[in-house]
């Protein structure tokens, strides 16, 4: 019970913790989304010497586990005067991680909309960016909701590991409170119940995504 | 014909694939507000050649105009270049096109399929756009589908959809290429009704078909293509009662 | 850096794989338990395993770490860094495996347990001798996967003090004040790592669709 208590009376670093994770997350989908669609592009369209840097680009980054990115930009940035602060650079690292990730994700769902669809927009003249924004991306949106999703998810559990440089996220708080207080249990479950919930959050969008599509597509 | 008043006017056009040949040398002049049928065996080169009037294929070589304007090249002979993008997709606003696999844009109602290109491409107004589609679906007997997903209708539905969205942009041509090829027997009717009303009000179209029936009511003009080469072009009497060449000769029996 | 600073994160990379080789042993076995136990849909247990999946997978694994390690002492069990990391590691992968498990058997076509029963295989041949040969191959690369994804979750272990390649490009940090350079080379060794693990994945693939001319069921 004295571990509840302990949770209740800590609420502020609880929520302060839980808003900097909402906030870096969102922050990181706000900017990533466009640069994945604008990779996507890029790597869908661009000729051969930037498409295959771009390829490259991904596939590397795709091969490092995030905590390094993440250390290596923090103590990368000074390196090339830089100073930014643990969330700043939170931010940056967050969002080139999960670029990578949602171009890949957004690349492999462009090549899933049907030629003929593509083509009978071209007879129609729409240009290349009505293209995109009327008849590529509305469907990409619908088909790849559950994928975009998962990333989603995984974005919000990288997010805990900037901790590690001291960014004030949830799990931060979490251990934070549960050293002040040498009650582990509840300040953890706390957290991971926070964690559950964003999740569901997710889930629920990728559900309704998912209603729209059997209306549409049966 | 004068080149100048014809609706499509193709001069030496080629296309290879890889080396391959499958347009030799094409010449058309097809007249305004006339129905043209291009019939063929498999392989004949004829749907590529309607692919290439709306330049969907770029041909090798040659020009097409459609109305007295270049598609596709700006300038001929060695004056001539690529038209940019936005050039060319301003140009086929004029011609408008049917798949034979319908290409209906699956997340977008059927209403919505059809004012797509009105409005966002050639900047009708959209309560305007709305009224039109929906005039267009009454003629074409989908009136109370207009809110309907493409998914929910039948082949021949999805079809006339397809000539509602072509109907839509007020063009200058429509192409079909093979519009009943992919439906079931019993739609291929209610689609080629539709198409013979138009024919009717004058539209300019062009029809690769299989349908030998509809072809010999319908069409003002048959043209005949076999390997790559058109070989014939005739009224629709002469072409099924005196075909000229031993190809056509051999296709009518066989099809006819 | 220094020949001493670069074996302290050799070092590092070797305590890295054999947590990840110990972790993934223990873990792809207990997923497929798991996906087992939920097929036989026995009512609480179902219901109680759906529950771990979900919650490990929304909980970010650094967060998972920390808690088993702070967690078990207090239920009396006091855990080295070592075992508390291969415990959080397993509960971790055997969670993500098993949804790999259980969607394999979910879409396992029932003609061929029908098949299997109306020649009177008992439910564990069935299992042994039809099911599992078939979807451990069907389902090579997705588990191949695992274990890339295991070894990027590998560096959240730091936190609870394993001295594994991102801990000890710490320590050289450190103590040379400069966190970049060891950074970049513990960097450079996940890269190459997982990089290789990626290409086997691919040629391993390849090898299975070729000997047994297809890849899912």
């Amino acid at each position: 019970m004295s571990g509840l208590l302990v949770v209740w009376e800590s609420r502020d670093v609880f929520l302060w913790g839980a808003a900097n994770t909402l906030s870096l997350v969102l922050s990181c989908l706000l900017l990533s989304i466009p640069l994945g669609i604008l990779s996507a592009i890029v790597l869908t369209e661009a000729t051969a010497p930037l498409r295959r840097l771009l390829a490259e680009v991904v596939d590397l980054l795709r091969c490092v586990p995030f905590l390094l990115l993440a250390y290596v930009i923090y103590y990368g940035l000074p390196e090339i005067g830089l100073r930014l602060d643990p969330w700043w650079a939170g931010l940056v690292s967050l969002t080139v991680y999960t670029t990578a990730y949602l171009a890949e994700i957004f690349r492999a769902a462009f090549l899933a909309v049907a030629r003929d669809n593509i083509e009978a927009a071209h007879a129609f003249g729409l240009s290349r960016l009505l293209l995109y924004r009327r008849i590529i991306l509305p469907q990409v949106a619908i088909m790849a909701a559950p994928v975009i999703g998962n990333q989603v998810i995984t974005t919000i559990r990288d997010s805990a590991l900037l901790m590690i440089i001291t960014v004030q996220e949830l799990t931060f708080a979490a251990n934070f409170v549960s050293a002040n207080h040498f009650t582990p249990f509840a300040p953890f479950a706390a957290a991971i119940s926070l964690y559950l919930l964003m999740s569901f959050a997710v889930e629920e969008g990728v559900r309704r995504m998912e209603r729209i599509r059997t209306v549409r597509y049966g | 014909m004068a080149e100048i008043d014809a609706a499509i006017s193709v001069r030496g056009v080629c296309k290879d694939f890889d080396g391959f040949e499958v347009l030799r040398d094409i010449d058309l002049d097809l007249a305004p507000g006339t129905t043209t049928c291009i019939l063929g065996p498999s392989g004949s080169g004829k749907s590529t050649f309607l692919r290439c009037l709306n330049w969907l294929e770029e041909p090798s070589a040659g020009s097409i105009r459609i109305d007295g304007t270049l598609i596709g090249r700006s300038g001929e002979g060695k004056a001539a270049r690529p038209m940019a993008r936005r050039e060319l997709a301003r140009a086929r606003t004029s011609i408008a096109m049917v798949f034979q696999h319908f290409a209906l844009w699956p997340h977008l109602t059927v209403l919505g399929n059809v004012i797509e290109a009105p409005v966002h491409v050639v900047g009708r107004p959209r309560r305007q756009a709305e009224e039109e589609g929906r005039a267009i679906l009454a003629r074409v007997g989908l009136a109370e589908k207009a809110d309907a997903y493409p998914h929910t209708l039948s082949g021949g539905q999805k079809q006339r959809v397809a000539i509602s969205r072509a109907l839509a942009m007020k063009p200058k041509v429509i192409l079909f290429d093979e519009p009943t090829s992919a439906l079931d027997p019993e739609m291929v009717g209610e689609v080629l009704g539709v198409i013979r009303e138009l024919a009717k009000e004058g539209l300019t179209m062009v029809v690769v078909t299989h349908e030998m029936g509809f072809a010999r009511d319908v069409a003002d003009t048959i043209v005949f293509m076999d390997g790559g080469r058109i070989r014939e072009v005739a009224t629709p009497t002469a072409f099924f009662t005196n075909p000229q060449s031993d190809r056509a000769q051999r296709f009518i029996r066989r099809h006819g | 850096m220094t020949w001493p600073a670069l074996r302290t994160i050799l070092d590092g990379a070797v305590v890295t794989a054999a947590l990840a080789a110990v972790s993934i042993l223990l873990s792809l076995p207990l997923g497929l338990l798991l996906a087992l136990l939920r097929w036989r849909r026995i009512p609480m247990v179902a219901g109680v395993l759906a529950a771990f999946v979900s919650v490990v997978r929304a909980t970010p694994f650094v967060t998972l770490v920390l808690f088993v390690f702070f967690i078990l002492p207090s239920a009396g069990l006091e855990l080295e860094p070592v075992p508390a990391a291969i415990l959080a590691l397993t509960l971790n992968t055997a969670a993500f495996s098993s949804e790999i498990w259980r969607s394999a058997l979910q879409t396992f076509p029932r003609d061929q347990l029908e098949a299997a029963t109306a020649f009177g295989l008992s439910e564990r041949a069935t299992f042994t001798r039809i099911v599992f040969p078939q979807i451990w191959r069907a389902n090579l690369g997705p588990l191949v996967s695992e274990v890339t994804i295991l070894l990027k979750c590998t560096p959240a272990v730091a936190v609870i003090g394993v001295v594994e390649i991102t801990r000890a490009a710490g320590r050289v940090g450190a103590e040379t004040y400069e966190p970049l350079p060891p950074f970049l080379v513990a960097t450079l060794i996940y890269t190459a790592l997982i990089a290789t693990l990626v290409r086997g994945q691919r040629v391993v693939e390849r090898r299975i669709a070729r000997r047994f001319g297809w890849v899912r069921p």
